[in-house]
């Protein structure tokens, strides 16, 4: 139990990472009125935690623990995310991140990653910020893994029931169905092969190009 | 089976091949001229006709400094069943100092149960120039239905050499897997069938390109995205990506931007390979 609250803390919406300011793409979706309800938005977010996060992030956890280089991955997610603001979105966070795990779960393998970000030889993703944390307070793998996917699912939901906007009833709905989408990935992470990092979905990733060129936009990506 | 290495030179003038080797089912016709700017352009066929289960094709393509190569193939590439097994093409690519390469295949076509497997490694200088470009079809099934394939992987490793050591830039990797669930849909093909793509790597490359492309591919029925990958050593690279549904939109899309980056750094003139 000694991790759990420390999780609890990592993970809470509330933690000053700035995901408010981001949709990953779905704002693209959004002008198009492609994204307008509860239905809707629950088929972008099923596709983007089974492509996005399970073939960048979540693999980039998993390889982290099971002891690749951080250096390695950070370099891996700035070479293969490749539209800008995602890019950008993962080590601004993941700089937030790192300062945040500096303050409150110190650790030496935290101290080394900052540092190599503070040197300029790694950008300091989010998935590898949090995962350098996550092992170093001892959380296993398939917890880390559930805990960042869930919380990134939700702060877009909280993002979407502000911008679509929808009730917070239905963000709750829309939570409680994604945990089917997040157990999927955890298993579809296990059995990915490195040849399969930065995989990527071709609808989601022109989406996140194009918010870059969208006039009216409530967030960075 | 097949293997191809492709070494180009620059001597005299113009580009040449300085080493070339072949065996098995990959050979490259004669090498031609399409214009007086020196660029050799060499056509990989494949007399097989097409890929099948366990075949493995590798490709080794180096240009030395100064030197110029467009790399085209006679037609499509043609991936038929591969049952318990795939199909896969190999290429390493390496650019010396201020060397050129446009890479500009015919389509992929993978038909019904086809697995295929493309993994494309390139090294270049930061003074060197990528031009890749690539267009995947939907493949066909006997009863006309679209995505029939088993899987479809093109993995392309983009890498920044300098003499204090080599950089990934761009890690582009492409996986279709239709029986794993609904490929048309949102977030995925979005319901087009056809999905093109080009990367460029060149000192030149910067947000004005980037807006001007936007702006060039705008006119074309396809839904289109630009946008620019991390910088290393000074460079970096576009990756344009797009959706449509037929090949031939796509590839007047594509040829609209590498004729203009060809007009604009190299004053040549539109590509014209009168293949078809």
């Amino acid at each position: 139990m000694t991790y759990q609250l420390a999780l609890q803390q990592l993970t809470d919406s509330a933690l000053p990472t700035g995901a408010f300011a981001h949709s990953f793409g779905f704002e693209t979706y959004l002008d198009r009125e492609l994204l307008f309800d509860e239905g809707s938005f629950g088929l972008w977010l099923g596709a983007f935690v089974g492509q996005q996060l399970t073939y960048s992030d979540g693999l980039a956890v998993r390889l982290f623990y099971e002891g690749a280089d951080v250096g390695e991955l950070d370099g891996l997610l700035s070479a293969s995310l490749l539209p800008r603001e995602v890019r950008e979105a993962s080590v601004k966070m993941g700089g937030r991140l790192l300062e945040i795990g500096a303050e409150v779960f110190p650790s030496p393998a935290l101290e080394l990653y900052r540092d190599s970000v503070a040197s300029g030889r790694a950008a300091g993703h989010q998935p590898l910020a949090f995962a350098v944390v996550a092992r170093s307070l001892g959380v296993p793998l398939k917890e880390a893994l559930a805990a960042y996917l869930f919380a990134t699912v939700t702060s877009l939901t909280q993002n979407a029931v502000r911008a679509i906007p929808l009730g917070q009833n239905a963000g709750q709905r829309i939570l409680r169905k994604a945990h089917d989408d997040v157990a999927a990935a955890i298993e579809a992470i296990a059995h990915l092969t490195p040849d399969d990092f930065g995989a990527v979905s071709p609808g989601l990733e022109i989406s996140q190009m194009r918010h870059e060129r969208q006039r009216a936009r409530m967030f960075m990506s | 089976m097949g293997r191809l290495e492709l070494g180009i030179s620059f001597r005299g003038g113009r580009s040449v091949a300085s080493r070339q080797f072949h065996e098995g089912a990959l050979r490259v016709l004669r090498p031609h001229y399409l214009d007086d700017s020196g660029q050799v352009c060499y056509v990989v066929v494949n007399p097989g006709g097409a890929y099948l289960g366990a075949d493995l094709f590798l490709l080794d393509v180096e240009v030395g400094d100064g030197a110029d190569l467009l790399l085209t193939t006679q037609s499509a590439t043609k991936v038929y069943r591969t049952p318990g097994s795939f199909a896969e093409q190999r290429m390493d690519v390496r650019l010396g100092e201020g060397a050129r390469l446009e890479l500009m295949p015919d389509q992929l076509i993978a038909y019904r149960e086809a697995s295929y497997r493309q993994r494309t490694s390139v090294t270049l200088r930061p003074s060197s120039s990528l031009v890749m470009a690539e267009v995947v079809t939907p493949g066909w099934s006997p009863d006309g239905a679209a995505f029939r394939y088993e899987e479809v992987r093109l993995r392309n490793g983009i890498h920044i050499e300098t003499d204090g050591g080599t950089q990934l830039l761009a890690l582009d990797n492409l996986l279709i897997r239709p029986p794993l669930g609904d490929v048309t849909g949102l977030g995925f093909m979005e319901g087009f069938s056809h999905l093109g793509s080009l990367v460029v790597v060149d000192s030149r490359v910067d947000q004005a390109l980037a807006d001007h492309l936007h702006h060039l591919t705008a006119g074309y029925d396809a839904r289109t995205g630009i946008t620019l990958t991390r910088t290393v050593a000074g460079t970096t690279g576009l990756v344009l990506r797009s959706l449509s549904n037929s090949t031939d939109e796509l590839n007047r899309l594509l040829a609209a931007c590498t004729g203009l980056l060809r007009e604009r750094w190299h004053g040549q003139g539109p590509l014209n390979l009168r293949k078809h």
